[in-house]
């Protein structure tokens, strides 16, 4: 199965944060509770760790791009050779937990 | 053009002014190894070091003080006051020294220094949160800015850290989260330069700082109902760009002001009265904080504050 990672959130007075740092390429998989990337805002980090397994497939935000809240980072799926969606379908949330620090 | 956080907009002026000329310095609180309350000043004092980026004791009249002496000794520091609040503390070197010392001395003394401040409510209640801009307005001899974008805070900054007298800086809390672009080239803004931020032919609001966002927002709204608003955003309250305004509001024939401060003797008072002067049969209105302190509640600071919706009723009221 295909999962999107998207801007965590809500987070004060955030709408929109930048992309710091990927723990991983693609083709890695995440074991639940792993960092899979960090997220900057105007004052602190975002760290944002896997709920559920999942390989990244695909990073659309390299690190120092913007995104807003809600919107897609990656492309996760279940195993590492499942077929990518079109880039404009979106797959199921991907499940992950968020801390602001 | 490259998009930054408002913070990173500060600290790239601060950078490329301390770069090139030795005599710009900064004197504030946690603004040394700490980087500034909003992370404004990341990165200069590893660059520049304690005695150029200096942290300074919780004392805003000595450190503003401080700031004119050096200033009149041939130095340009930027004195950063946390919360705008705390600039009361200040008023009394500001007013009476860094505004006064040229005229005083007929020519002999300059004070080139910015005093850079933080303004707005954002739950931190009565002595944290005012506005006192329109306060400084009046004092001869003083400039006053207050950017409502990254791009705007960095070339008000430039020109603030080149200019040969006294400046106040004014920034918002609510400003800080709020990426934006920022041209690559290195560039300034000038002071006395308002920015037209949306056309429109129905009306004319007027305002400056976070306020120019809510503005926009009341812009939106009132679009959806089939009124039209030029929203103007002075950029500099002194000088102050009558002319932009008044261009505008000849057009549109409303002009409503919209400020977090106070109305009485406030920015929209001001900026109206001289309107009024260029365009006679004007229809004005300000939109201001209620005339109470801001609460530390939210329910109470919100009802406090300007916010879109009032915006919008009262350039529909001046419209129907």
């Amino acid at each position: 199965m295909i999962y999107q990672l998207s801007v965590p959130g809500p987070i004060e007075d955030v709408e929109e944060l930048r992309v710091l740092e990927w723990h991983g390429e693609a083709g890695r998989q995440f074991a639940k509770g792993e960092m899979i990337v960090e997220l900057e805002t105007h004052k602190a980090v975002v760290e944002v760790r896997a709920a559920q397994p999942g390989v990244l497939r695909r990073i659309l935000c390299p690190p120092g791009e913007w995104q807003t809240l809600g919107r897609p980072l990656a492309i996760f799926s279940d195993s590492a050779d499942e077929s990518l969606p079109a880039p404009d379908e979106s797959g199921a949330a991907l499940a992950v937990d968020f801390e602001v620090t | 053009m490259r998009k930054v956080f408002f913070r990173e907009a500060i600290a790239r002026a601060l950078r490329e002014e301390m770069e090139c000329d030795a005599s710009v310095i900064v004197l504030g609180q946690d603004i040394g190894r700490y980087g500034g309350a909003y992370k404004e000043f990341a990165g200069l004092f590893d660059r520049f070091g304690p005695a150029r980026v200096r942290d300074t004791p919780v004392a805003e009249s000595s450190m503003v003080g401080l700031g004119v002496g050096a200033a009149a000794a041939g130095l340009r520091p930027l004195v950063a006051i946390t919360y705008m609040d705390f600039l009361m503390l200040g008023l009394d070197a500001l007013v009476n020294y860094a505004a006064k010392a040229r005229y005083k001395t007929g020519g002999q003394l300059r004070v080139p220094m910015v005093v850079k401040t933080t303004a707005g409510a954002r739950g931190q209640g009565v002595a944290h949160s005012q506005c006192i801009e329109a306060w400084a307005m009046s004092v001869p001899g003083l400039a006053v800015v207050a950017p409502s974008t990254p791009a705007d805070a960095y070339g008000l900054l430039k020109t603030s850290l080149r200019h040969d007298g006294p400046v106040l800086f004014v920034d918002h809390k609510r400003l800080f989260p709020v990426p934006g672009n920022v041209p690559l080239e290195e560039t300034s803004v000038p002071f006395g330069k308002a920015n037209v931020l949306r056309s429109g032919n129905d009306a004319t609001v007027v305002t400056h700082g976070y306020m120019c966002r809510v503005a926009l927002e009341a812009a939106e709204l009132l679009a959806a109902s089939g009124a039209s608003c030029e929203v103007v955003d002075l950029r500099s309250l002194a000088p102050l760009d009558v002319a932009t305004v008044a261009a505008s509001a000849a057009r549109t024939g409303v002009l409503v002001t919209v400020e977090e401060g106070q109305s009485v003797c406030g920015v929209g008072t001001e900026v109206a009265f001289r309107v009024r002067d260029e365009v006679p049969a004007l229809r004005v209105a300000r939109v201001a904080a209620a005339p109470a302190p801001v609460s530390s509640n939210p329910v109470l600071e919100k009802a406090c504050l300007p916010d879109a919706l009032r915006v919008a009723e009262t350039v529909r009221r001046l419209l129907s």
